[in-house]
């Protein structure tokens, strides 16, 4: 996957899963194969840079 | 072809803001350090990626800081599962033959309320969890979903809802755009089918439940339990999904849980099946232009076709992850490795693990049993090129068909194919001395 300078993103989990019996796994990119992943990447990256997230504990029981 | 397209554009975008507009009301947990750097979640598009530690600093700057040193992600479990599986209660009268949890119109002994499930939340919230898959029974017809719900937004988890869409749908129409996904229980595009999957025809009221939750909200798809009944159904199950312009369809492997042990025999896919689902289901997402999910238990039928390692491993393709990618409780709070695994046993003070108390329970050497021990798998899984990533199929499988949740999983293809070259191997039997 992208290997920038500094690190390297290892995995991308799409989507959310509702399925309460187990784990759900997009394979929509089987179809596209490793060329769409290698697009798809560095945008990712881009938008992890853009909105940088901060180590905060879990929000606190409202 | 070029309108169906500009749909579907339209959909992604709504559906991202939707998504966007969500998370500014309630900001779900952005980022957790892992022992291999960490994982950050995406609102728009939404995802959870997986990053090493040079890759979280330049991210989390001096903030990231490791006690342990570095391993490569699948190398040891993670600090926390990713999501947890709440069967939230086990209340439900349709009585599906196969249903995984049993579940009756009385519901279980001991069930969790309100209170009870929202000290879960925080335990899992407090342990660094991103999402809750909210299943049952029927939760939709649970009085107390939407204050379930919002407990979960306030302690930055996302909540995802599993439906049959045949009770409750008023309540959960008020409350859908609170949830990150919602996915209606579908097991067939026609009555028929769904009646022979499920034993009586619910098809019109789920496909109601479709229509109207699709109106309120984009994030909205089917799970599909896959059996031998509706496999030559699923061109036509991806047709629906396009045609209510529903954002997934989710194939579920059909487990020998609940009262799917007793009807497994007759429900479960076919070998020739298992082999033909992955380029079926491909074909099946192209051509109808639906985006495709599968459960864990796929992966052997994944593996068989032999896909890049690496590319499976990048678009986080694992198996069973039960005990550690994910978590399962059942409705009176006992913790499980997943939804279809039974608790795990007693300790010595006679008390299974529970829910509230994960972080407990999660490092103890033997937590969670065979779900973890993988690496010690028998052959054919010791010898495969995929267990690392497949890690010997489905447990639950393996316990009900080979006797031991340690056993590969004995519908994997390649699995079958060992089985049939050892019973083909002439027996040499040596002359007694
Ligand atoms: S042989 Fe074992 S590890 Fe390999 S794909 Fe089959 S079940 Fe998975
Ligand atoms: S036993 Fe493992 S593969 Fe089977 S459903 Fe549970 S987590 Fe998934």
């Amino acid at each position: 996957m992208t290997r920038p300078a500094r690190g390297k993103i290892l995995a991308i989990k799409w989507g959310m899963n509702p399925n309460s019996s187990s784990l759900g796994i997009d394979v929509t990119f089987l179809l596209a194969g490793a060329t769409a992943l290698a697009i798809a990447t560095p945008v990712i990256g881009a938008l992890l840079r853009w909105r940088k997230p901060r180590p905060t504990p879990a929000p606190d029981a409202g | 072809m070029l309108a169906d397209l500009a749909r579907r554009a339209v959909d992604l975008a709504a559906g991202a803001l939707e998504a966007v507009r969500a998370a500014r009301r309630h900001p779900p947990r952005r980022v957790r350090l892992e022992r291999f750097g960490a994982i950050v979640q995406l609102v728009a598009p939404r995802a959870l990626v997986f990053v090493d530690r040079a890759y979280a600093r330049t991210l989390l700057g001096a903030a990231a800081t490791w006690p342990d040193p570095e391993t490569a992600l699948g190398d040891v479990p993670l600090s926390a599962p990713l999501e947890a599986h709440l069967q939230i209660t086990n209340k439900c009268a349709a009585g599906c033959v196969g249903c995984y949890t049993g579940a009756s119109a009385e519901g279980a002994p001991n069930e969790l309320d309100l209170a009870g499930w929202c000290r879960a939340l925080d335990a899992l919230a407090d342990a660094g969890v991103f999402h809750v898959a909210l299943g049952g029974g029927e939760s939709a017809a649970l009085p107390w979903l939407g204050d379930l719900v919002d407990h979960a937004r306030r302690r930055g988890i996302v909540p995802n809802l599993t439906t049959s869409g045949l009770d409750g749908l008023p309540g959960l129409l008020a409350i859908a755009d609170r949830f990150g996904q919602i996915n209606v229980s579908l097991d067939g595009a026609s009555p028929a089918t769904y009646a022979a999957v499920r034993g009586f025809d619910g098809f019109a009221r789920a496909d109601a439940a479709v229509r109207a939750l699709r109106a309120r909200k984009r994030a909205v798809g089917i799970n599909v339990v896959v059996t031998r009944h509706n496999f030559a159904e699923l061109d036509a199950i991806f047709a629906y999904a396009a045609a209510r312009r529903l954002s997934e369809v989710e194939l579920l492997r059909f487990k020998p849980s609940g009262r799917g042990a007793r009807a497994y025999a007759d429900l479960r896919c076919s070998d020739a099946q298992h082999r033909a689902f992955l380029p079926t289901i491909l074909a099946a997402a192209k051509k109808h232009a639906v985006r495709v999910k599968v459960d864990c238990s796929y992966t052997p039928m994944l593996a068989h076709h032999a896909p890049a390692r690496a590319l499976l491993a990048e678009l986080a393709v694992y198996g069973c992850t039960g005990g550690d990618f994910l978590v399962g409780a059942k409705p009176d709070g006992r913790l499980t490795a997943c939804s279809f695994a039974a608790p795990p046993p007693p300790d010595a003070t006679g008390e299974r693990p529970r829910v509230e108390a994960l972080a407990a329970y999660w490092d103890r050497p033997d937590a969670f049993g065979a779900f973890r021990t993988w690496r010690a798998a028998a052959e054919p899984c010791a010898s495969c090129t995929y267990l690392a990533l497949c890690r010997g199929g489905c447990r639950v499988v393996a316990a009900h068909t080979a006797g031991s949740a340690a056993a590969p999983d004995p519908e994997c293809p390649r699995v079958v194919d060992h089985g049939r070259a050892a019973a083909a191997r002439p027996v040499v039997r040596l002359p007694l001395l």
